[in-house]
């Protein structure tokens, strides 16, 4: 038994934010039914690893949306679902009847989330975005980098995972909703507003006291905090992206640095009396960033995290993705990486990162690989709308099932 | 609006939540939940994060994240001993951290016992379990651990931690959902749990590309190690970059359609050599992708950033245009949906942000937060969660 056994969740997902909230719903035991397309191609490409890390423990029916028969087939699995949900640009599920109107007339318990760049209504409302565009208009891109510096930004898509989080966040607040009202509703998301939203305390800094936040590099933002920084540390023999390793260390408070002392061996310029405090570490950060530089430069990183841990002073290796599957003793100990069990028709070996939730009595600790272009039709068919197999096969001979 | 119109209207929630988890939980407030977070004489460590309403003094940070809930001071009284394990068992849902203030008084187990149907959400920096399990992760620290960091930057900087608390960002949200899906499996069997959130694994389940990249590097011609080196904002496709145009910087892409891109840059006579013959092979598709970059590097630099923002999203391109805080706060987008909040804040009320989803039926929004000085014997009844309640 998994926590969400029984929720049926139709997915109309592509790319990453709604296919990574279905993911946690399907790992957590909904019934997520994707519905895939022939003609979605490149990194959506269902044979391709893009599409299988975010589709795990998904089924698949593939119709062709073109075809009246197809779009009868999506109305009617929409009908007995307890969530349908999509992220494509607005009105494209309207124009092939399967909108919340219609769904809704028949399926009164239904959430339905429309999950956009931009939200389902205001002027920008049909603009197109991917994560980097979100994260350049909603001030990611702007704030995060180095002073003097607006162009660095994320280098991944955050804000996708964020949206699909949050997606996942809406969904079950309202299934929490219907138990009470025996209702469901639409649920509009913009992932703009998903991003603006994580930067809170910056805006409130801004419309309160009219203070426009700049990059920082590793500063922390609104608090006077040091050191906190990244500090190179001894480069690797070979091999090494960038040939470069590098520690995190941040003194949250005098107690931690009082121990980042100790383990310096108490050298006289971090016996100051100014940096006793807080404030006067601050003032003078980037003397203390340069002396911990040099402390560092010529250490392994990996024993220096350790030797500070265990001195009470947070510090972190700063860890690739080499580092994440091969050197980091806690993922492995906890089998965060795990290879899927069955093979993938066309790429073999696939994988899962664990579902960073640990459910004690209901764990969710299956794993099944993302499945091929219409591998489920005739399973999801016969499950939820009890259609025979002949029929099915018949579909897909006449093309509208593919 | 009435309080029983949002979604989780009458979920109680006790919270002791810290950076980790705070975000999580604010979630849940905003959209109705009735969330007490005791709060010892010391006061509330996170009241001490910035930013500050200069006017007040008081924490923006703190006002934030604790909106919608009830804060409970909770002074050590011997007649009530068990203060807190009572209010925990009369709750549907407990958030903690490990290293809260509360630790050595509260005994989760046995709030498990007198209330079988709770759900006891516990998020740590690294687990409960495994050699990291008792490091010291504060966002930054966690983000280098995690990954994040070591992909944000390029290379004439440090690696970088992303702006604010994003890191604490995404183990909130897990935290939101480990909440809810509890509840939802407390609702149909009247069986809690407890469930635990590691921050470290949150964070690396939010990477994109990495694992991708070292799992299936054999999928990418151009990989030459199984991760990518720091690369600014440019995406593992190689696809997205932000440019300088002649006033701003702008995220420019010629996705989804290439094609489509290369028609316009035809249209505007700065397509340089991209009709090339060397190009047309489909072996050299990703080679001409990579020259197109180079092309509308050269071209974005002519203009006008503004202008080329929407004369894009003409073309159904999802260029992004660099906004500042100010350009945020002023973003029209937002101002049509009416998005912005207000919350009180030390007598001063503040703009704030609105909820992240919009529930037709059951609109969220950030709530002041209400102060509550525990002076009654019958705490539990005083705030409305009694049996008879």
């Amino acid at each position: 038994m998994r926590p969400l056994d029984g929720v049926r969740i139709l997915d109309f997902t592509h790319v990453l934010a709604g296919p990574f909230c279905t993911r946690l719903m399907a790992d957590m035991g909904a019934d997520v039914v994707k519905v895939n397309s022939r003609t979605r191609v490149q990194i959506n490409a269902p044979a391709g690893p893009y599409f299988t890390l975010w589709n795990r423990n998904k089924r698949t029916v593939a119709l062709d949306m073109s075809r009246e028969e197809a779009r009868k087939i999506a109305y009617e699995l929409a009908s007995k679902a307890d969530v349908v949900i999509d992220n494509f640009s607005m009105g494209v599920l309207d124009r092939w009847g399967i909108g919340y109107d219609e769904i809704s007339q028949h399926n009164h318990k239904v959430v339905y989330v429309q999950m956009s760049g931009m939200g389902g209504d205001g002027p920008w409302s049909n603009f197109v975005t991917y994560a980097p565009t979100i994260h350049a208009l909603a001030g990611f891109t702007y704030t995060t980098g180095v002073p003097g510096r607006q162009d660095i930004g994320l280098g991944f898509s955050y804000n996708d995972h964020q949206a699909g989080l949050h997606a996942a966040v809406a969904i079950l607040s309202a299934l929490e909703s219907r138990r009470r009202t025996g209702k469901g509703q639409k649920i509009d998301i913009s992932q703009f507003e998903v991003a603006v939203n994580l930067l809170g305390p910056t805006l409130m800094d801004w419309f309160a006291n009219g203070i426009e936040a700049q990059p920082c590099a590793n500063d922390m933002p609104h608090d006077r905090i040091a050191p906190h920084g990244c500090y190179r540390c001894a480069a690797p023999d070979t091999g090494e992206v960038l040939a470069e390793r590098w520690i995190a260390i941040a003194c949250m408070n005098d107690d931690q640095w009082r121990s980042l002392q100790g383990v310096l061996g108490s050298p006289s310029w971090a016996m100051d009396a100014d940096f006793q405090s807080g404030e006067g570490r601050y003032q003078r950060r980037r003397f203390i960033d340069a002396k911990l530089a040099e402390w560092t430069a010529s250490q392994n990183s990996a024993e220096l995290m350790t030797e500070l841990q265990n001195a009470g002073v947070p510090a972190g290796v700063v860890q690739d993705g080499v580092d994440l599957m091969e050197r980091d003793p806690q993922l492995q100990a906890r089998e965060f990486i795990q290879e899927i069990e069955e093979p993938h028709p066309s790429m073999k070996r696939t994988y899962a990162d664990k579902l960073p939730i640990e459910f004690e009595r209901t764990p969710c600790d299956v794993y099944k690989r993302a499945r091929t272009l219409g591998e489920d039709n005739v399973a999801i068919l016969s499950d939820w709308l009890g259609i025979e197999e002949e029929a099915v096969r018949k579909g897909e001979e006449e093309g509208y099932l593919t | 609006m009435t309080e029983t119109a949002k979604a989780l209207s009458g979920v109680r929630i006790v919270d002791f939540s810290d950076e980790r988890a705070v975000y999580g939980v604010k979630l849940l407030a905003d959209l109705g939940a009735d969330v007490i977070r005791p709060v010892s004489d010391e006061g509330d460590p996170l009241a001490t994060r910035g930013p500050f309403d200069q006017q007040t003094g008081q924490s923006l940070w703190y006002a934030y994240h604790t909106s919608s809930r009830r804060v409970l001071h909770v002074s050590p009284d011997p007649q009530q001993p068990n203060l807190l394990n009572d209010l925990c068992a009369h709750a549907d849902v407990v958030v903690v951290n490990d290293r809260h203030p509360f630790e050595s008084e509260l005994d989760l187990a046995q709030v498990r016992q007198r209330s079988p149907s709770t759900v006891i959400v516990e998020c740590t920096s690294f687990g409960k379990t495994g050699p990291w399990a008792n490091f010291l992760a504060p966002d930054l620290v966690a983000g280098a651990m995690g990954g994040s960091v070591g992909i944000t930057g390029d290379a004439e900087t440090p690696p970088l931690k992303p702006f604010g608390d994003l890191n604490f960002a995404v183990s909130g949200a897990y935290v939101a959902i480990a909440c809810l899906a509890g509840l939802y499996c407390a609702r149909n069997s009247e069986e809690g749990q407890f469930v635990r959130v590691s921050a470290h694994e949150c964070i690396a389940s939010c990477l994109e590309h990495v694992f991708m990249w070292y799992l299936y590097n054999d999928s990418f011609p151009r990989a030459q190690r199984r991760a990518l080196e720091r690369r600014g904002s440019l995406h593992w496709t190689d696809l997205y970059h932000v440019m300088a145009a002649q006033d701003g910087n702008i995220m420019v892409t010629p996705t989804p359609s290439l094609d489509n891109q290369l028609v316009w840059l035809i249209e505007e006579d700065a397509h340089d050599d991209l009709l090339d013959p060397e190009y047309q092979e489909p072996q050299a598709r990703g080679k001409w992708a990579r020259r197109m970059m180079d092309v509308l590097r050269n071209w974005v630099a002519t203009k006008d950033v503004e202008s080329l923002f929407f004369e894009a999203q003409e073309h159904h391109a999802p260029y992004g245009w660099v906004h500042s805080i100010p350009q945020v706060a002023d973003n029209p987008q937002l101002a049509a949906r009416d998005w912005w909040e207000s919350v009180k804040v030390g007598g001063n009320t503040v703009t704030t942000t609105g909820v992240p989803y919009q529930h037709h039926d059951t609109p969220a929004a950030p709530r002041d937060t209400e102060e509550i000085v525990f002076d009654s014997e019958d705490v539990i009844n005083a705030i409305g969660w009694g049996d008879e309640e």
